[in-house]
Parts: structure tokens; sequence; C-alpha cells
């Protein structure tokens, strides 16, 4: 006997259609799945029996054969149980299964026949709809992800039995409500507010210019002056996701497993902070499960590396291409991923091993040649796609208590979406939506300096001994300050408030 | 090339001290090369036996020759204690090297000569106060001699060319081991525009016991040594040593008396060994004929705009901080960024390590 139903793939984050074949056919007892299935498919053997056993159905004591096609492409993961269940029970003409060929199953089984969670439907319902599938059967508890997808069948199942009974036409289930993003949003704000953070003006204002033109940030400062601080009130200002962005941030989510149920939706921008030992692997993704990494799960979020010189050269080094392009390329012996990476880093360093340089009140305990060697790990083409440095200093007592008000997240906010408006007006007809990310041309084109303009520019170069890399960091960000006060043309002042964001690039260090 | 140019030379590749070179001279009736090849016998109490064979192996005045023609490429001229233009404040020391390797204009040590020297990690006053003494001193033609370490060394030389004064660096090393190598590019601006010297051989490496030998140097070549802020175990007490040996004029800058970086200066003024600075005159009326330039400084003072204004009167009084400045004088942050980088262009002021705010 034979049957065939469908499911759904992941390959990076972007899904493909498999076909579940079946054939029961008279012989030894055997169960055997072809179709470069990795180990977690292999044991659905168990899982299958058994959940087709214990929900009272009748297991065919067979030689049971799955293939998975196409067959040439590597499958994993546990998601295809649910689908392999239903064309071994579909070989049998007396269950009475109609239309089980119209949906598409993604499910793991556990024994006693419930349906579990699986990780990165939304990817998947999202290609398959692309693909033309309607209709599918996913875990109840998945169903959160799925309501945001116009246009498609979502059916949520608890357990196998309600599958059948469902496919039998015995038991009616609504299939699931779209969602608007709208609804998601609203509730709760994001990170830690900034009337929190006491003094830092400097860098509060750093920060809100890198909001708003999508700038990539250091911070420098000793430790305890609050740069952790600050980086985590950096997501309460940033302009809300789209509900364009939110899919892709969510699709990247949903294939690590990292969603949170009840939300389904990521809807806040993220904000992730991986420890200084992190892995390289661990930062772009990959790896033999092939799963994004951390910088692909900050995508159209923020990326806080704290102590950056202690991370290994070798994965400061990686960040290059994410940070040029938005996107990582992983390349593996079997596979090549490509994961979104669209993220704007914030990192925060001392200004030396022990963190007291500069200090008023504690001294240095580094030698010169420590300091050279603790600033010589962040390589030029790195310090090159930071558009601003910033020092951080510390906070004293009397900051601490003092009872000013500081100005609230959601007025710096207001600000910031003001600017990213132009930003997005400006750049509508290319794939750029900010400052930061302007190509070369750009540049040249929405960066034109009048004649003071470039006499002040002139200058500092001359006099603060500006680097050669710092010409167009200083452009860009001068753009965006441009933008943040509604002006058409960037003014002089917005060039001389861009060169105090360059630190790293004086000789002074 | 004298014959007795050439047996410096010649001796001064096996790192012998300048006394043993002397000695090596004064043994010789007519010192050549020649010369000491034939009375080699006399100098086993000096030299060891394995070392002097090896010696004189390669006793040839064509070796020297050649040797000088290749420095000379590299621009790298030889001039030894028995020449007419070896410095004279030198001549007398009782130390005195034998041989000064050079780049630049040997013509500077003649002129009026002020070493600054101090700690090589100097916390923002030690850097503020060393930049402000060296510019009133540089601007009055002084020329300002240091040994290129890093800190109030380095601070000084470069204020200096900055300024386009004058400035001779005394090396610890030879000239193809110039230590720290950060400071390369200072060093070759500096065999540019002034003078760059060493008493060792080019291929020579700076060791910990140079440095002390080369202060010597510093000491004798100025006519005065100021020290802007140095703390207690800082290289800088040997200079200071010197000075006082070769009675020459000291100078130290007051700091906090808790402050560790300003340990050494704080007491040599309590000891009476140096004059206490607490402006530039303090040291510059002990020279003649200076130039009399009205500072820059002062000019482009006055075209600042009222925002400008607001935070150089919130600087008159010391130092600050970033965060303090801006609660001073309650300009909104965008202007006062702006601000501080006209002013900072202009030069009126001057930014730190640390967020730290300095009128220049």
């Amino acid at each position: 006997m034979y049957s065939k139903v469908f499911s759904f793939g992941l390959k990076g984050i972007e899904g493909f259609p498999i076909d579940v074949e079946t054939d029961v056919s008279n012989g030894l007892p055997h169960f055997e799945v072809v179709g470069l299935a990795d180990t977690a498919i292999k044991e659905a053997k168990e899982r299958v029996r058994n959940a087709i056993r214990n929900s009272g159905f009748e297991y065919p004591i067979k030689k049971i054969t799955i293939n998975l096609a196409p067959a040439d492409v590597k499958k994993e993961g546990a998601l295809y149980d649910l689908a392999i269940a239903i064309a071994i029970l579909s070989c049998d003409d007396e269950m009475g299964l109609k239309h089980e060929k119209d949906y598409v199953y993604i499910g793991e089984l556990s024994f006693d026949g419930s349906v579990k969670r699986v990780k990165g439907i939304l990817p998947l319902l999202i290609s398959a709809r692309t693909s033309g599938f309607k209709k599918f059967i996913i875990p109840f508890d998945n169903l959160q992800e799925a309501s945001f997808i116009s246009g498609i069948e979502v059916y949520g199942v608890k357990s196998l039995i309600e599958t059948i009974s469902f496919l039998k036409g015995e038991e009616e289930i609504a299939p699931v409500k779209t969602c608007t993003f709208d609804e998601v949003t609203k509730n709760g704000k994001i990170g830690m507010d900034f009337c929190h953070v006491k003094g830092q003006a400097m860098a509060k204002r750093a920060l809100e210019i890198a909001a708003a033109g999508g700038h990539n940030l250091i911070m420098i400062g000793p430790p305890g002056s609050g740069k952790s601080m600050l980086a985590k009130c950096f997501p309460s200002i940033l302009p809300d996701l789209t509900f364009e962005e939110a899919l892709e941030v969510t699709k990247i989510h949903s294939i690590a497993g990292e969603l949170d149920q009840t939300q389904g939706i990521v809807s806040t921008r993220p904000f992730r902070s991986p420890h200084h030992t992190a892995s390289t692997v661990s930062l772009t993704g990959g790896g033999s499960n092939s799963k994004p990494g951390e910088i692909s799960l900050a995508d159209h979020g923020v990326l806080f590396l704290d102590e950056f010189p202690e991370y290994t050269r070798h994965t400061i080094e990686t960040l290059r291409q994410p940070l040029e392009d938005g996107i990582i390329t992983v390349a593996r012996s079997n596979a090549t991923i490509v994961y979104p990476a669209n993220f704007t880093m914030i990192a925060s360093m001392n200004p030396c091993p022990c963190g007291n340089y500069g200090s008023k009140d504690k001294e240095c305990k580094c030698s010169p040649s420590q300091i050279t060697k603790y600033l010589a790990k962040l390589s030029g083409p790195i310090m090159d796609r930071i558009d601003i440095h910033i020092e951080v200093e510390n906070v004293t007592y009397d900051q601490l208590k003092s009872e000013e008000l500081e100005e609230c997240s959601e007025d710096i906010k207001k600000r910031v979406d003001k600017a990213r408006e132009i930003q997005l007006k400006r750049f509508a007809e290319s794939r750029n939506y900010c400052n930061a990310k302007m190509s070369a041309p750009q540049t040249r084109k929405y960066c034109k300096l009048d004649a003071k303009g470039e006499i002040m520019l002139r200058n500092a170069f001359e006099k603060l001994k500006l680097s050669a890399r710092a010409h167009d960091r200083i452009l860009k960000v001068a753009r965006t300050i441009a933008d943040l006060e509604g002006s058409e043309n960037i003014q002089p002042s917005h060039i001389a408030e861009a060169i105090s964001y360059r630190t790293l690039d004086r000789k002074y260090w | 090339m004298s014959e007795l140019k050439s047996l410096i030379v010649f001796l001064s590749q096996y790192d012998l001290t300048s006394a043993k070179i002397c000695n090596i001279i004064d043994v010789l009736a007519k010192p050549s090369i020649s010369a000491f090849k034939k009375s080699k016998n006399q100098f086993k109490n000096l030299i060891n036996e394995k070392a002097l064979n090896k010696m004189l192996d390669c006793a040839d005045e064509a070796i020297v020759h050649t040797y000088t023609l290749n420095l000379a490429n590299k621009g790298i001229k030889i001039v030894t204690k028995f020449d007419e233009d070896f410095p004279r404040q030198l001549q007398d020391l009782p130390d005195a090297p034998v041989i000064l390797y050079y780049m630049g204009d040997l013509n500077l040590v003649n002129t009026q000569t002020l070493a600054v020297v101090g700690t090589r990690k100097p916390s923002n006053y030690g850097y503020m106060v060393t930049e402000r003494l060296v510019r009133d001193a540089t601007s009055a033609g002084i020329t300002i001699v240091s040994g290129l370490a890093y800190g109030v060394d380095s601070i000084a030389h470069r204020k200096c060319l900055e300024l386009g004064g004058k400035t001779i660096a005394v090396l610890g090393g030879g000239f193809d081991h110039i230590y720290p190598l950060e400071h390369h590019s200072l060093a070759m601006e500096i065999a540019e525009k002034g003078l760059l010297l060493s008493e060792y051989r080019p291929k020579m490496n700076a060791t910990k016991y140079t440095f002390p030998t080369r202060n010597r140097i510093v000491a004798g070549l100025s006519d005065g040594v100021l020290i802007t802020e140095a703390g207690i175990k800082s290289g800088t007490i040997h200079t200071k040593d010197f000075a006082l040996e070769y009675g020459k004029n000291i100078y130290a800058v007051p700091g906090n008396i808790d402050s560790p970086n300003s340990e050494l200066t704080n007491q040599i003024i309590k000891y009476g060994q140096a004059a206490c600075v607490t402006q530039s005159d303090d040291i510059l009326r002990d020279y003649q004929n200076l130039n009399n330039k009205e500072s820059v400084f002062q000019q482009s003072f006055l075209d600042a705009s009222d925002e400008e204004k607001i935070i150089i009167e919130c600087l008159k009084d010391g130092m600050k901080s970033v965060d303090e400045l801006t609660k001073k004088c309650k300009l909104s942050m965008n202007i006062f960024n702006t601000c501080l980088t006209t002013l900072e262009i202009s030069g009126i002021i001057k930014r730190l390590p640390g967020g730290v705010v300095a009128l220049n």
C-alpha cells in the first residue's frame, strides 16, 4: 500500500516542501526511513509506533518504508513525526481518512499520542504559503506564531486522535484567527528607561544619534561607569519594528527555538548581549545543526558586546562581513546558508586593562605598552565600521542621588522616530533604510557640504589629526544629526558635533 | 676621516664604554687602527682575549670606511669627542660620550636648550602642564631636549614640532632599534626637523641600563632641566641627579601632595634642588635674548561665539569632565558638542583621556 502526504523542511531560514511517501507491504516487520534523515528522524520510528498504538489505533505489523523526498537534501529535527504517522495510518483504507492530502503536517509526537511544539513554524509557513500550500495542521502550542500569517488556513491539534477525527470529518476544528501586528506591539515597554540614568548627557545624546541613524557605537569608560546600563536602555529609544521586520526577526527566533510561547511574534527589537567567552560559531551561527547565531538573533535590534577587547580577535574579525552587508554567510561542507544580521552594534570597553586610565580618583596600573596592546585588539577594519566613539565617565555619588529629572525614553524616541521617517523617505528607492548603511555614492549624494562645512572638516583633520577613515563616518553621523534637527542640509555645526564623537581616532590615547 | 676617528668608530662597534675607548686612545701615542693592532698586547687587561682576537680580525681601515659610508647613506652621521663640532657642553663632562651618532642638524646643540622630562604615564594634569610649558618655551625660541620615551618626553617633542619649534631627542638605543617602536615616525620627524642623537651604534638594542646613561646626555646637553611630573620611582631621577652633578638649572612643577605622580617633583622642590615652576616665566627668566611672540592662543580667544565663551569661562578654574561641564554651562548637548569641537580646532581647549576638557 502506498500513500503520500506533505510536510516542510527548513534550510537556513527558508523552508522547502517535503513529500512523505509511505509504503506498507507484506514481509518481516520492519521500519525504515530513507532520504538523508538525521538521527532525530530515524528515531521517529519509536515515537510514531508508540504514539499510534497508545492512541488506540492499529500499528501495521508489516514492512514499512518511509521516503522523505527530495532524497538528496539533508533533513533534521522531529517535526516530521506527525506527517509520518498520518502517512502510515492513511495506508489503511479502513481508517476512512478524507482529504488527508490537502494538508501540510508539521509536529512532533510523544509516546502518549500528543502533538508537541516544534521550532521554526513561522518561516516554514511563510515559505509554504509562497509555494502555494493553503492548509496546515500544526501543533496547538505553535498557533500563536502562525496567527500572523494571512491567506492560509492553519489548524492547531493537540493529539494524534484529534487529528485523525478531524481528518475523518468527525470533529470540527476552527482555523486560527489571524491577528494584526498592532495588537501585539501595543503592550509593554522595552528595556530600561533613560530617565533612570543620572547624568551622562554626552552618552545619551550619542545613543540618540546612534538610534536615529542606525550607527554602530562604542563606549569607553572605567568599570562601573554605567556603560551596560546605557546599552540596556538603548532599545527603548529605537523606532518600533515594522511588520516585515518583525516577521524576519520572528523567523530567526523561531528557528533558534527562542520564541516566547505566549507572544508568537517578536514585537520588540531584540537585545542580545553574548558574553565575551562566546565562541565564534555561537556568534555567527552555523555548526552541525546550522542554527542562527547571536548576531542573527540581534537582527533589526541591538547586539551589545560588553568588554569588547576581551573577545577573541578571531571572533571580533568575523563581525566584519555582517557589519558591512547586514547578512552572514555560513558555509559548511553540506550547505551554505545565509542568515540576516542587520543589527546595530553597541560595544563597550575599558580604556586600559585595569580600567582606570584617565580616571580622576583611581590610579591606572598599566604600562604604556600594555595599553597599546589592549587597544590594538580592535583592528582598523573593525573600528572602521564603528561610527560613534564616546567616553563615559564615572558617576559621582551626588549625581546618583540628585533629584533632577532626566529625560525619559519616550521623548527621545519621538525625535528618533522623526529622524527615521526622513531617512525612510530619502532611501525609499534603495534597499537602504538608515544613514549608517549609506553606500559611498549615496554618501556623496546626500552628505554634501557647503564651503564652511568643508573648511571645518579640513581644519579638524589637520588640527585634531583624525585618521582618513573617519571622513565618511563623520559625514554619515553629521547627516543623522541634521535629520534629528530636521535640517535639509548639513550645517558646519552638525559636522562639528559629529567630529566630537571620534574619540578613538585621536592621537592622545 | 682622520685615523683617530676611524679608530673610535671601529672600537665603538664592540660595545666598549666611552671610558675604555678613551683609555685605549691614551695608551696609543698616535692613535689609529694599525697602531691598535700593533700594540694589542697592551689591552689585555682592558678587553678579554676572546673579544680582542675577534676585534683584531676585523681591524681594517677599509671596513670602517664602508661602514661609515653605509651609515651616511641612511642619513646617519658620526661625530667624536675629538672633532670640532662635538657639542662642547658634553666635552667637559667627566663621563662624556666619546662618539655620537646623529641625524639632523647638529648645530641645534649650540642654541639655548631646555630638557623636558618626566613620567612615562602622565596624569591629565601632567599632560596639560607639559604642553603649556613647552608651548611657551618653544615660542620663546628655546630648543626642547628629551628622550623620545612614552609620556612627558613624547608630549614635549610633539608639542614642540607642532608649533614649528626645534627639538632634540636623545635615544636610549641605536637608530635601528628605536624604542618605543610606536615613536618611530615621531623620531623620523625629529630627524628631519630637529636632531636625533644616540651614543650607541645603530644595531644596539635599548636595555634597562642604556636609559640612565642616555639621561646624562639629556642633562648634559641642556641649559636647564624641567621636570613636569614624575613619581619617586621614575627614571627621571637619573636625569635630575646628572643635572645636579653638572650644575644645571633644575625646574620642577609642583603637584598635589597626595598624587603619586608628583612625588619626585614635590620632593626636589622641598629639598631645594629644583626651582618651583608655577608659570613659564619661572623658567624663561633664566634665558636671554628670547623671542617675544604673542601667543596664538590669545588671538583666537577673541573671536569665540557666546556659547563658546561660556565654556571657556567654566573652564577657567581648572579642567573638568564633560559631565561637570555640561551641568555647569547649561548648554544643550548638541550645541555643547559643536562648541567643543570648534574650540578644540582653534586650539583653545584640549580633550584628554577620561572625557576631561581643559584650557590649553
